[in-house]
């Protein structure tokens, strides 16, 4: 009897042991699905003033970005941020370092138009009509009238202006500006896409819907997104991790894990974490310029 | 409806003040005139005895009245200078697509550019008539050298003043530098060649008659400086004028309808004024109600 005990206890051990065993392969499993997408080493910016002088914008960056990963770059102006940005987007080219994207350099991924981009003006060309502005890359890609017309109207959708495709960019609110902006970047599928302070000309209402929908777009299309901001909850609220970037001179000072389920709601942001991520975040500025 | 009424109303007063006000100074001009000098219709006709002279039947030369013969020699003046105006045109929008592509042109041809527009190029055409030994290609070549400084100058302008955001987007769609040009700067740049293009119209009639006078050829700076020497009746003189300066209006506004017709940022205005009513924030309300 006492032996029986023993064995069934014994298989019990070994079956605890083995779903741990199992779990432990999940989470494994988890950070192998992540696959490194951008692999920033040592990256650096010098710029040369007006006097001839030379001024470190950014210094000594290195970083990872996975795919499928929602990263923001927050910090005060002068932290770097959108140096940082430029350089993946090979807008820039960098003094120091290297920024490699599945091991291409920025300009090769950006030849093969994988880049989408929104500024935080919405570059609209205001004798195109909405739809013809989202068109505008897909004439540039030598993509056929229907193909443009079937993806544009998807985009429409997609944005939340389907009624609004004939309409003109100066007939449209900023918010709405700012959304066929963000639909002519995904119009081209790319595989990365960087935001340069998108929303922050926008008021807070039209802000937090745009937000509520950029996730909820970036959800359903899963492309990588590099979301640069100087706006602490909003980098919260959208991201995976959070980079947060100091200046004088720009480096990363901090990357925060930002563990808030998925799918976001807007009740978030009232939650204790919520608020106790936002302060980690703000608590890894280095000089306290803010 | 009567607010609509009352807007054309507040629209068009202005003008008509305006035309009012010039009738009247003309008139009482015209009355002292009348009384001080020996000749007054020389100096200041009356406004109705410019529409008598118009009006009438009576031929003043060659068997033509007055302003049958005002019509027929402004065709050929008229004409010319809309020959020389569209080559300008043409040169002009080419030189300054020429100074967008290459900075060096730009740099070789602004200064130079300039120094044309200086030149009283007027005072210039009895040596293009030496040169080219015919009056109505003389009136063509100066009307487009007149022509071509303001296109060049108001063009450059345009496709300098496209934003850098607009380029960094179509770097990062790793768009051609010819559909840069095709797809931005040529079409963003209109509103701004039709600046140069209002400006320049009036001045390439103005010097298509000019260099009329330089000969006769029955244009209208021709009968203009005849009947000055009393060769014809003086109300030529007055129907030219008047006609000339209508004409040079005339051609700034149809440059503004052209604009409409082919500059692609009107074609936005003209919806504006359809579809456009609807306040943003009522569309904003609009779109949050269909999403949710």
């Amino acid at each position: 009897m006492i032996a029986e005990k023993e064995k069934t206890t014994k298989i019990e051990i070994k079956t605890v042991t083995k779903t741990e065993t199992k779990m432990e392969n999940k989470t494994e499993n988890k950070i192998e699905n992540k696959i490194k997408e951008i692999e920033i080493k040592d990256l650096g910016m010098a710029f040369r003033d007006n006097q001839g002088n030379s001024v470190q914008a950014l210094t000594g960056v290195n970083l990872d970005i996975y795919k499928g990963e929602f990263i923001s770059l927050l910090g005060p102006s002068g932290c770097g941020k959108t140096t940082l940005l430029r350089m993946i987007a090979d807008l820039l080219e960098p003094t120091e370092g290297s920024v490699h994207i599945a091991g291409m350099t920025p300009k090769e991924i950006r030849l093969q138009q994988k880049f989408g981009i929104v500024f935080q003006s919405p570059v609209l060309f205001d004798w195109r009509t909405v739809r013809e502005n989202i068109e505008l890359p897909l004439e540039i890609m030598k993509f056929g009238k229907e193909e443009r017309r079937k993806r544009s109207l998807e985009m429409l959708d997609m944005v939340g202006l389907k009624n609004f495709e004939k309409h003109f960019p100066n007939q449209l609110s900023g918010g709405m500006q700012q959304r066929v902006n963000i639909a002519r970047a995904f119009s081209i599928h790319p595989e990365i896409l960087l935001m340069d302070e998108p929303f922050s000309a926008l008021d807070e209402f039209t802000k937090e819907k745009l937000h509520e929908d950029l996730l909820r777009i970036w959800s359903q299309t899963n492309k990588t997104i590099i979301f640069v901001t100087h706006n602490i909850a909003e980098a919260v609220f959208l991201s995976d991790r959070v980079c947060v970037l100091s200046p004088h001179p720009g480096r990363l000072s901090a990357v925060v894990d930002i563990d808030l389920e998925r799918t976001r709601t807007i009740d978030m942001k009232q939650s204790a974490h919520f608020n106790e991520l936002v302060a980690k975040v703000r608590n890894s500025f280095e000089g306290g310029s803010l | 409806m009567s607010k609509w009424k009352n807007k054309t109303f507040y629209k068009w007063l202005p003008m008509i003040v305006w035309i009012f006000a010039l009738i009247l100074l003309w008139e009482i001009g015209a009355s002292i005139v009348a009384v001080t000098k020996r000749t007054p219709e020389n100096v200041l006709p009356h406004i109705y005895q410019l529409i008598q002279s118009v009006l009438s039947l009576k031929p003043v030369s060659s068997g033509k009245t007055a302003i049958v013969l005002v019509l027929t020699s402004a065709s050929k003046t008229l004409l010319r200078a809309a020959l020389g105006f569209a080559i300008g045109t043409l040169l002009g929008f080419l030189l300054a697509l020429i100074m967008k592509i290459s900075k060096i042109a730009e740099k070789v041809i602004f200064p130079y550019l300039m120094l044309v527009q200086m030149i009283p190029i007027l005072g210039m055409a009895p040596i293009i008539l030496s040169i080219t030994g015919n009056i109505n290609v003389s009136r063509v070549v100066i009307a487009a050298i007149l022509t071509f400084y303001p296109v060049a100058t108001n063009t450059l302008a345009g496709f300098n003043a496209v934003e850098r955001e607009k380029y960094e987007l179509m770097h990062s769609f790793a768009a051609k530098k010819s559909s840069i040009y095709t797809k931005v700067l040529i079409p963003f740049s209109v509103p701004y060649l039709f600046t140069g293009l209002k400006i320049s119209a009036p001045m390439a009639i103005t010097a298509s008659i000019l260099v009329d006078t330089l000969q006769g050829d029955g244009g209208l700076g021709t009968m203009l400086s005849q009947s000055l020497k009393h060769a014809m009746s003086i109300y030529v003189f007055w129907q030219i004028v008047f006609f000339s300066a209508l004409v040079g209006i005339l051609s700034t506004y149809l440059m503004g309808a052209l604009e409409k017709v082919i500059s692609p940022q009107k074609r936005t205005r003209k919806k504006v004024i359809g579809k456009g009513m609807e306040s943003n924030e009522k569309k904003e309300k609009k779109l949050i109600s269909q999403n949710t």
